[in-house]
């Protein structure tokens, strides 16, 4: 039977018991709808037409005047420079870490997977704050340090340049990469090398012209996901950027706004702004869809193998010794600076134990802000994983199983926030929410982040469960319907258990991500609605830098703690 | 134990039309193959019967009970009509035991617990499987996951039994197996057993009778297995159940002749509408003989033996045929060697018109 002959099925189960009772098929992807049409549609119309419209008239001027502002302009090119320069490098960086811990005989390899993906749990913007301390151009510690040792007229290393940004979004963005082509390295068929070296090819050969166009597929989707994230993060070019004037469209909006006050005109050209960022980000997909369009191979078995590995003979130790030291600098080195950071009286005093305290810890936990800040990202971030959770499987599942007309819309629409950048959708939550449809107004609620939050991560939830739904054949629910089971009890027995893992892990890639989130809560938040990175990152801006520090290092250690408790409840699964 | 019988399905993917008014009554208590080559239809037809898919027109019923009727706006929930199903991929239930997985239409029926778990663990028992009862389905191997899905097909009480090419994914060994103790089941049972497959070979190992539909989803044949093997109803009958030789056939001078590139004078008989050409002389392996009388000339390309038999393929003209030759008829005429040129004829001919490009098979 062709495949096509197994698609409509349970659209027809539908249409079989659909006279009876209210149709469960039909109910599910109507709430599909009106859900992403409330979460996704309404903020993104409102963008377009506030960029273009006002009081309902059709008003280009401000548009064209925030295209050509030489400010903004320098902001593109900025923003695509960085974003060009974070993914070649992230992606040499990541693909050679991924071949060398995936299929050279170095040394404690299982010790290093883990290790490497610290940086991926490591919130980048904690990571440029520990830089900025080091490297600023003006009062970084080790730039001091060294000026002061070899004499030297000015500061040599200046962390405040577009070079700066790259440096640091490569260092914890090239994880993306890794992780996949490890994974792809990992689930590759080696005989397809193996009969590559018995005709004839060498070892330098079989990796050029064998394994890389084979694992070509992970790796153009790592670099994708680093192109967007890139191109959208807030973060890493506000705190090393602002202070040299160096601005990116995200850092732009938010300057904008900020400038204005939050008034409706700042939202506007916000927005403006947010329609030439999406271009931006659509320009750049095209382009790396050209470059590295990923063909689909299917010699990538799903089950694991065991790979044959490369001896590097005489490379070994220093390519061992390269790896702990890219580790020790892009993980311990920011971590020990934020930590030692948090310990001083003031900033700016010398690392020197007399100057050690307590009392930064003390100031960070009296005060009510931080709590709240605590519990505010606690609640919109499970509050997020869960709703998404359920929302993404049930998006996944009809437009897998049920296959409604228009699933493509769907499909489309549930995915799009994953490459519109974060600013861009606080901007249309804040347009859509605050009292303009309905009289509904959720300004300064948490109430706001959370709906922006749903938008934001609804796609990473429904790609897992959508992967994991593709592995359960629907035959596995038909043989459930066949032996007595309701079309209802059939999804509750079968269907949902089988795919319960895949939702849980959909719930922790958005609740951990979630923590951490600073770019879309920046412009969101409100007097007592601050998230945990947002509150990280007024103390900071407010020159409470110490405090800052502290408040990092609890957030990191919340961090580490939940992502131990992850990786032990998602070790384990039943059955499947 | 019910009779099946469709009336007149008629059953469409968008523009694709895979059964077109399609017919066919099986009797209660037997076990019939529904064998057509793969797309043919086959599945699509079980899914209808199970209420996975719904027909655009006709009926279906079951002993008494109508099922579907499109006229009549009846469509029976997949899950109230009473048929057990083994899947071609068993779809057996990953995160449940055996023991669940068996339990589960029992549970559906909302039988007691103790009730319950005698009646699974006596499927299990019939299908060997009660030592397995609290594995999951990932630490079985294929035949056991296989049996596994009959035990649950066969735990309730079903009116008809329908497999779906379940032993495609076996070994030669374990297909044989498999295929007697579902012979044994049915003798148990006495349930109606609805088999589907490709594979003409099963199908005659297994069934009582076999419906024969073409690659256009109709039904070309329905009988006995000696009544399709001896009476073929047309070309394509004859081609899918077994090996076949064909050879063209053409009126020349007063009698006949095999065009195989050279002439081969044919003195055999030929049935009136082949008279005018057109035609191929159709005829299985074990058919043909040697005898160096006749004038069809040919020469040995090579020769196999198979244990009980012997392998030829043989030129004719431009030709090439295959010949069985069984042991006893070996030690009565003598065996061919290869390279040498024979004679042969041909017994239980039969005369179809040629396809286009058509060669022996």
């Amino acid at each position: 039977m062709s495949m096509k002959g197994y698609s409509g099925v349970s659209a027809e189960l539908a249409a079989v018991d659909g006279r009876k009772r209210i149709n469960m098929d039909k109910v599910m992807t109507g709430i599909c709808f009106v859900l992403l049409l409330i979460i996704v549609v309404i903020p993104i119309v409102m963008i377009i037409y506030n960029a273009f419209f006002n009081e309902g008239r059709l008003e280009i001027e401000m548009f064209s005047t925030q295209m050509t502002d030489p400010k903004n302009l320098d902001a593109m090119f900025n923003t695509l420079k960085i974003a060009i320069g974070a993914t070649v490098l992230g992606t040499i960086m990541g693909v050679f870490y991924a071949w060398l811990l995936g299929r050279s005989d170095i040394p404690a390899k299982g010790l290093m997977r883990a290790l490497f993906n610290i940086p991926y749990m490591f919130p980048p913007f904690l990571g440029a704050m520990a830089w900025d301390m080091m490297f600023n151009g003006r009062s970084g510690y080790i730039n001091k340090w060294l000026v002061s040792v070899f004499h030297l007229e000015s500061m040599p290393i200046n962390i405040n340049s577009v070079w700066g940004i790259i440096f640091v979004e490569v260092s914890y963005y090239f994880p993306f990469v890794f992780m996949q082509v490890v994974s792809a390295l990992e689930r590759m068929d080696p005989t397809l090398e193996e009969s590559a070296r018995i005709a004839g090819a060498r070892q330098h050969q079989v990796i050029w012209k064998i394994t890389l166009p084979l694992v070509k597929p992970a790796i153009s989707a790592g670099a994708l996901l680093i192109l967007t994230t890139s191109l959208a993060h807030f973060g890493v070019p506000s705190i090393l950027g602002y202070a040299k004037g160096i601005y990116t469209l995200p850092t732009r909006i938010y300057a904008v706004i900020y400038n204005s006050g939050g008034s409706f005109d700042g939202i506007r050209q916000g927005a403006a702004l947010s329609v030439m960022l999406v271009i931006v980000v659509s320009l750049a997909l095209i382009l790396q869809n050209r470059i590295l369009s990923a063909g689909s191979y299917d010699i990538i078995k799903g089950k694991s193998m065991r790979p044959t590995l490369i001896k590097l003979r005489g490379a070994k130790i220093p390519l061992f010794l390269l790896a702990i030291f890219t580790l020790v600098l892009i993980v311990i080195v920011p971590l020990v600076m934020i930590v030692l950071i948090s310990f001083l009286k003031a900033y700016g005093l010398p690392l020197q134990f007399k100057n050690f305290t307590l009392a930064q810890y003390q100031k960070v936990f009296s005060a009510n802000g931080t709590i709240d800040s605590i519990r505010n990202s606690l609640f919109a971030s499970i509050t997020a994983g869960v709703v998404c959770m359920f929302l993404g499987t049930l998006v996944a599942y009809v437009v897998q199983k049920i296959r409604p007309k228009g699933k493509e819309v769907l499909e489309v629409v549930s995915m799009l926030p994953y490459a519109i950048p974060g600013t861009v959708l606080s901007i249309g939550v804040i347009l859509a929410w605050s009292g303009r449809i309905f009289g509904i107004n959720l300004y300064n609620t948490i109430w706001i982040i959370l709906v922006a939050y749903l938008a934001r991560y609804l796609s990473f939830s429904m790609k897992t469960s959508s992967a994991a739904l593709l592995q359960v054949h629907s035959s596995l629910e038909e043989a459930a319907r066949v032996c007595g089971a309701s079309h209802t009890e059939g999804l509750a027995d079968i269907t949902l258990p089988l795919i319960r893992p895949a939702m849980v892990s959909g719930f922790f890639l958005i609740f951990l991500p979630a923590m951490r989130e600073v770019t879309t809560s920046i412009l969101l938040y409100g007097p007592y609605t601050r998230t945990l990175g947002v509150q990280i990152y007024s103390l900071r801006d407010a020159g409470m830098i110490p405090q800052a520090a502290a408040l990092a290092t609890v957030a990191i250690g919340i961090i580490i703690v939940l992502n131990t408790i992850v990786t032990h409840v998602t070790k384990d699964r039943k059955g499947v | 134990m019910a009779n099946v019988k469709f009336e007149n399905i008629t059953f469409r993917y968008g523009q694709n039309t895979v059964l077109d008014n399609f017919s066919l009554e099986v009797e209660s208590g037997k076990i019939v193959c529904l064998v057509g080559p793969s797309g043919c239809g086959k599945t699509t037809l079980v899914r209808c019967l199970l209420g996975l898919g719904k027909p655009e027109t006709g009926s279906i019923t079951v002993g008494e009970r109508c099922l579907f009727d499109a006229k009549r706006r009846i469509n029976v929930p997949a899950e109230k009509r009473n048929i057990g199903i083994v899947f071609q991929d068993y779809a057996v239930w990953p995160h449940m035991t055996v023991l669940e997985n068996v339990s589960y239409p029992l549970k559906k029926q909302r039988r007691p617990k103790d009730e319950i778990h005698k009646r699974a663990m006596h499927a299990l028992e019939q299908v060997h499987m009660t030592e397995y009862a609290n594995h999951l389905p990932n630490q079985l191997s294929g035949g056991q996951q296989q049996r596994v899905a009959i035990a649950r097909a066969i735990v309730v009480d079903s009116d008809v039994l329908v497999m779906d090419e379940p032993i495609t994914n076996l070994d030669a060994k374990l297909r044989e197996e498999m295929l007697l103790e579902i012979r044994m089941i049915q003798k148990r049972l006495g349930a109606t057993i609805l088999y589907i497959t490709h594979d003409q070979q099963s199908a005659l190992q297994l069934c009582d009778k076999m419906a024969i539909m073409e690659q256009d989803g109709t039904l070309c044949q329905y009988g006995t297995d000696d009544e399709i093997i001896l009476r073929p109803a047309n070309r394509f009958t004859f081609e899918f159940i077994g090996v076949s030789n064909f050879l063209p056939v053409m009126p020349s001078g007063s009698g006949f002749a095999l065009d195989c590139g050279t002439l081969f004078p044919y003195d055999g008989e030929v049935p009136p509408q082949a008279q005018k050409g057109g035609y191929e002389l159709g005829v299985r392996p074990n058919d043909v003989i040697f005898d160096n009388t006749s004038p069809i000339r040919a020469k040995v390309d090579s020769r196999v033996f198979l244990g009980s038999e012997y392998n030829y393929f043989l030129s004719v003209g431009d030709r090439q045929i295959r010949v069985q030759q069984s042991m006893l008829d070996a030690r009565q005429r003598g065996t061919a060697a290869e390279g040498e040129e024979v004679g042969i004829r041909f017994l239980n001919t039969r005369f179809y018109p040629a396809k286009k490009g058509g060669q022996a098979a």
